[in-house]
């Protein structure tokens, strides 16, 4: 009976380890492997001083790494146009998105805004600006009829997509024939130097980088005039894949929205050249989308 | 034999001058030019606009051009304006302020294109017989970029005071420079001999206006700066590569053209007044970098992709 009792035990304890492995232990294994990566690899789109930027992440992807107990990696993402072919072919878990890549990858790749920075002067959004010289004498849409116009890069919502839009509402349908030239400078600082050099009469930036280099040079104010702005959206958002563990993409919200209240964070945010992170929804970006739809109609007709 | 030949020689020598003559009054128009000075700069301008006025009368009428290149000073630029209107020249073009100038003094009524004029609107150059081009340069950016290379405390401005568009440049850069907290330093070039005050002087960098006087002595000018390790920066090109660290210019060559298209606009009937003046305002942005190291400078990146050329 004992000997029953005993080779049932043992056969029990076989079919509950037998259960154990086919039922628990797979998914658990999933679970690891999946959820709770060895390290999170985040990309950064390139700014006009990509040393500076790479500096101020860096400091950032250290700190949350502590916090995390996961080691956060940063890859700079090329340049503008490609963030959404180098999103997938980098194999990215998430990325600090300027608006309008940001709203192109939330809505190709399904990425989940998570939260934004405050910049040093308080602002979390940003506008685009189109701007003259004073001097040039361009007051309105009619007087840049016949000029030369410099652009950040296709895919910004400041340097491309918005002064498209304002054009087209204004009745400028056909940027080749209204427009003596017009190119790309690959950078916002870029635009606005070129403005103030001469290189190009009308320019688009975002305002935050145009207000950021008046604060240093005076003859930036006193020599350049804002013609038009657009509709304030978040500057720079924290995107993530939709696939990463919600625990971690609880805890690192968490950690990145409380990191103002501690000193090791503030000196982090410092470095960083931010006041505090705010949370983002993906309701912030319906204005670049709408923006960028108006652009898309423009770019049809002017086929650029 | 010898009283034979006399007779005919006469004739031979009477045809000769008749076909001189007849050749020589073949140029149906005759535009006179005169430089503010001899120096590349207009030379480009007048290059252009040669290339221009030539493409539009080819095949319809012969223009001659009459170049005047005088000395830059009041008593030469007023010398080859009198020798114009003697000339009885079409139409007079100038390049540069000081020509212009020394036209509208003689109150002739030959009709004037100018080119090469700092801020034409600035000028004081209008007249019913009178229009054409200029150029404005942000002087507010080469401090800029200056201060992104250096401190910059005291800048120094090699200008001429006998030249009207050189004093503006000058001024205007003293006023954006004393917005800036930067001290300014005089160097007035009216002579050779004016290169001595660079001697004297030690600013953290100079920037050289557009003054016909200044660039004929260029080279001195920076031989001089280059071994007292001042960089400098023009609003002329530096073609020839000759030291200049940083130049802010308007490309010549447009402005020859445009002034080539308002005389051939002015020679075909058109009158000056009713043709607009216009500013150029596009820049070229050039570093030297050969310069940058021989002064111990580094260019940042950023920097670098600003310029439309660096020289390596």
């Amino acid at each position: 009976m004992s000997r029953f009792w005993e080779s049932a035990h043992t056969f029990l304890k076989g079919l509950v380890f037998c259960l154990f492995v086919c039922f628990v232990w797979p998914p658990a294994l999933t679970v690891s492997a999946g959820e709770l990566p060895q390290q999170l690899l985040i990309g950064i789109e390139p700014e006009h001083n990509i040393f500076d930027q790479v500096e101020r992440y860096r400091s950032l992807a250290r700190y949350l790494t502590d916090q995390l107990g996961v080691e956060v990696k940063l890859t700079i993402m090329s340049r503008y146009g490609e963030v959404i072919k180098r999103f997938k072919t980098l194999k990215l878990d998430g990325a600090f998105l300027t608006s309008y890549t940001a709203t192109m990858a939330i809505k190709e790749l399904m990425l989940e805004p998570l939260v934004h920075p405050v910049n040093l002067s308080g602002e979390m959004t940003s506008q685009g600006y189109i701007f003259v010289r004073k001097d040039s004498g361009i007051g309105d849409i009619d007087g840049m009829r016949g000029k030369s116009i410099v652009f950040v890069d296709p895919a910004t919502m400041e340097g491309y997509l918005f002064p498209l839009a304002y054009f087209r509402q204004h009745g400028i349908t056909d940027m080749n024939r209204e427009f003596n030239r017009f190119y790309f400078s690959g950078s916002h600082a870029s635009a606005i130097f070129g403005v103030l050099d001469g290189r190009a009469d009308i320019g688009a930036a975002k305002s935050t980088v145009f207000n950021k280099l008046a604060d240093g040079d005076s003859s930036i104010q006193q020599e350049l005039r804002i013609i038009a702005q657009s509709p304030k959206v978040p500057e720079i958002t924290l995107c993530l894949r939709s696939e990463i563990d919600s625990d971690l993409r609880a805890k690192l919200t968490a950690v990145l929205l409380q990191m103002d209240k501690t000193p090791q964070g503030q000196k982090v945010l410092e470095q960083f050249q931010a006041l505090r992170f705010v949370k983002s929804t993906t309701a912030d970006f319906e204005k670049v989308a709408e923006m960028a739809q108006e652009a898309r109609a423009a770019i049809g007709e002017h086929g650029k | 034999m010898q009283t034979s030949i006399r007779p005919l020689l006469s004739i031979l020598l009477a045809v000769l001058f008749v076909l001189a003559a007849a050749t020589a009054s073949h140029a149906e128009k005759r535009i006179g030019v005169i430089m503010t000075g001899d120096v590349p700069y207009y030379g480009a301008m007048h290059g252009a606009f040669v290339a221009e006025i030539k493409k539009k009368f080819a095949g319809v009428e012969e223009v001659e051009v009459v170049l005047q290149k005088p000395f830059p000073n009041a008593i030469s630029w007023s010398n080859a304006a009198r020798k114009l209107i003697a000339f009885d020249v079409d139409l007079i073009v100038t390049y540069g302020a000081p020509a212009t100038q020394a036209v509208l003094h003689e109150k002739s009524r030959i009709p004037l294109v100018y080119a090469g004029l700092y801020e034409p609107d600035q000028a004081k150059v209008s007249g019913q017989n009178v229009t054409g081009c200029g150029f404005k340069v942000p002087m507010s950016s080469i401090i800029r970029y200056f201060k992104r290379l250096k401190l910059i405390a005291t800048l120094g401005i090699v200008f001429s005071s006998v030249e009207e568009d050189s004093v503006r440049q000058y001024e205007e850069m003293r006023e954006i420079a004393a917005l800036q907290n930067i001290k300014t330093e005089k160097i007035d070039i009216r002579s050779q001999t004016g290169l001595d005050q660079l001697l004297e002087k030690n600013p953290d960098a100079v920037f050289i206006t557009g003054s016909a006087l200044s660039h004929l002595w260029i080279d001195d000018i920076l031989s001089i700066l280059r071994k007292k390790h001042i960089p400098a920066a023009d609003i002329f090109p530096d073609e020839q590569e000759s030291g200049v660290l940083m130049t802010l210019f308007q490309p010549p060559q447009a402005q020859g053209q445009m002034a080539a298209d308002m005389a051939a606009q002015i020679l075909l009937g058109a009158k000056p007044g009713n043709i607009p003046s216009h500013t150029f305002r596009d820049t070229e942005l050039v570093f030297n970098l050969k310069e940058a190291r021989r002064f111990g400078i580094d260019f940042p990146i950023q920097l670098l992709i600003e310029a439309t050329k660096v020289v390596k």
